[in-house]
């Protein structure tokens, strides 16, 4: 099922009492996909010389909000996937709304399908994320002939919808634990 | 604060409006870029110091690595590089030669000096092309005199053009970039071509004359247009395929460190006038002169002065 009440045994009659740090803990721990989000842009805009720094920033971003949107939407509403979005685009230097349109698509597919998301497999999640990652590389594709207004080749698009579609099952991975462990507001 | 029912009619609005607000920054994008690049470089501004902080530790390992490699063959290193040092004096004493010939040379032709231009020297903050673009942003410090169309060099060759430019940091479209197209000579050949990036290592050599094919393993430099002066290295010839030059750049494009920014100044290539092509503007009302002279205007006279002849 979804995982909002994910862990049940939890809410019991006994609630821990509401002090300022237990806020803060709940918190940081439903903000951290948003923080990580945003942390992964700043860091991977800095000069380090990786190959696929830009395809990684892309593709961090859309796993990330995929994932969260579908397994605990508490901890990724619509404005905090804008404010996400934003902050790539500040820290990008593609098209300009590219990320942030693809974002906020890829965010409305899988918090209006998370039900029947929830309950396929892990194989069938990605199938459905690999099209959305390729059809918004291909949107930014096109976006990027529009302003250049010429037929770029559509070879760096491919590597950024590869590159996306070949980290989301680690990311996956991490995601997991996270709502378990680090991510999870309930263990706070 | 709100009743159930507004709220979930608010949550179900919220995403539409986002969406439509991404899709209003599109737009902007597509007709204003200018302003969001600017809003970009602004960010990367306030966060120049933050990259140098972060890319310290892996310049530290990169020159510890490069110090151990050293190490490790001292001898072999020593040997090479006395053996560099004197080839090195050689032509050191051939350039101190042909600088004095030079000299003499000029002087005795009444050469006009051009003007040195003036640089800064910035250090990369970041690459900034994404999939589909070759850029870095520089960190030239504030109170700069950078302007857009600046020439960028490293210590070996021609890297790029600035684009934008922000109060410490300046955008620099490298010559790989799909949207760069410089005018070059190529040295041997004497002929003229266009060098035209496409997003790879290697930009592409386009317009040259079709009598006159580039040759294999030839210098190229620029013509000289607009703020460009004549004569900066770029690289070589190189066919990757038969009628398929490209530039291999001098420049290191993959690993940008220490850029130069010179200003050569833009009106330096502007031509004069061209005679008989000027409109000449009639005066509005004809000139009275003073003392009651019997004609309204002297016979010799140009109709306008300084606008030159019809």
């Amino acid at each position: 099922m979804v995982a909002e009440n994910s862990t049940p045994h939890l809410h019991s009659a006994v609630e821990p009492r509401q002090t300022l740090r237990r806020r803060l803990d709940i918190l940081a721990r439903a903000a951290m996909p948003s923080l990580f989000i945003v942390l992964v842009a700043v860091l991977l805009s800095a000069p380090f010389g990786i190959p696929g720094q830009p395809e990684l920033q892309f593709g961090i971003a859309m796993c990330t909000v995929w994932f969260w949107a579908f397994s605990r939407p508490k901890s990724m509403p619509a404005w905090a996937v804008f404010l996400c979005g934003l902050s790539v685009e500040l820290f990008s230097f593609g098209p300009p709304g590219a990320v942030l349109l693809s974002l906020l698509v890829i965010y409305g597919v899988a918090h209006h399908w998370r039900y029947g998301l929830s309950r396929l497999g892990f194989v069938s999640c990605w199938l459905i994320f690999s099209f959305f990652a390729a059809l918004a590389s291909f949107f930014q594709w096109a976006l990027v002939c529009v302003h250049a207004f010429a037929l770029l080749s559509p070879a760096p698009g491919l590597f950024q919808a590869a590159l996306t579609i070949g980290i989301y099952p680690s990311l996956t991975a991490l995601f997991v634990w996270g709502r378990r462990t680090f991510a999870n507001p309930d263990q706070a | 604060m709100f009743s159930i029912h507004t709220r979930q009619v608010l949550a179900r609005a919220a995403l539409p409006v986002l969406i439509l607000l991404a899709v209003a920054l599109v737009l902007l994008g597509l007709v204003r870029r200018p302003v969001v690049d600017g809003v970009r470089l602004r960010a990367t501004d306030i966060l120049a110091p933050a990259y140098q902080a972060l890319v310290y530790p892996q310049m530290r390992v990169q020159e510890w690595l490069v110090d151990l490699r050293g190490a490790t063959d001292l001898a072999k290193e020593n040997a090479r590089l006395r053996d560099e040092n004197r080839a090195l004096r050689h032509w050191y004493d051939v350039a101190v030669a042909l600088a004095a010939e030079n000299g003499r040379l000029k002087n005795s032709l009444h050469w006009i000096p051009e003007s040195a231009p003036q640089y800064v020297t910035g250090r990369v903050t970041r690459d900034d092309g994404g999939p589909y673009s070759r850029a870095v942003l520089l960190d030239v410090g504030s109170g700069h005199q950078v302007h857009t169309g600046d020439v960028a060099l490293d210590s070996a060759g021609l890297l790029g053009r600035v684009t934008e430019i922000g109060p410490h940091t300046v955008r620099v479209l490298l010559i790989n970039d799909d949207a760069s197209r410089i005018p070059v000579t190529l040295a041997a050949s004497r002929g003229d071509a266009i060098m035209a990036g496409d997003d790879t290592d290697t930009p592409r050599l386009i317009y040259y004359p079709q009598d006159h094919h580039p040759i294999e393993g030839e210098r190229v430099e620029t013509r000289g247009q607009s703020a460009m002066p004549a004569g900066l290295p770029i690289g070589t010839v190189h066919y990757l395929a038969p009628n398929r030059p490209v530039v291999m750049p001098d420049a290191d494009l993959r690993r940008l460190d220490i850029v130069r920014v010179f200003d050569y100044g833009d009106d330096g290539g502007q031509a004069p006038d061209a005679p008989g092509r000027v409109k000449v503007r009639r005066p509005t009302a004809e000139p009275t002169l003073p003392g009651g002279l019997p004609f309204p205007r002297l016979p010799g006279l140009p109709e306008s002065l300084g606008k030159g002849g019809q």
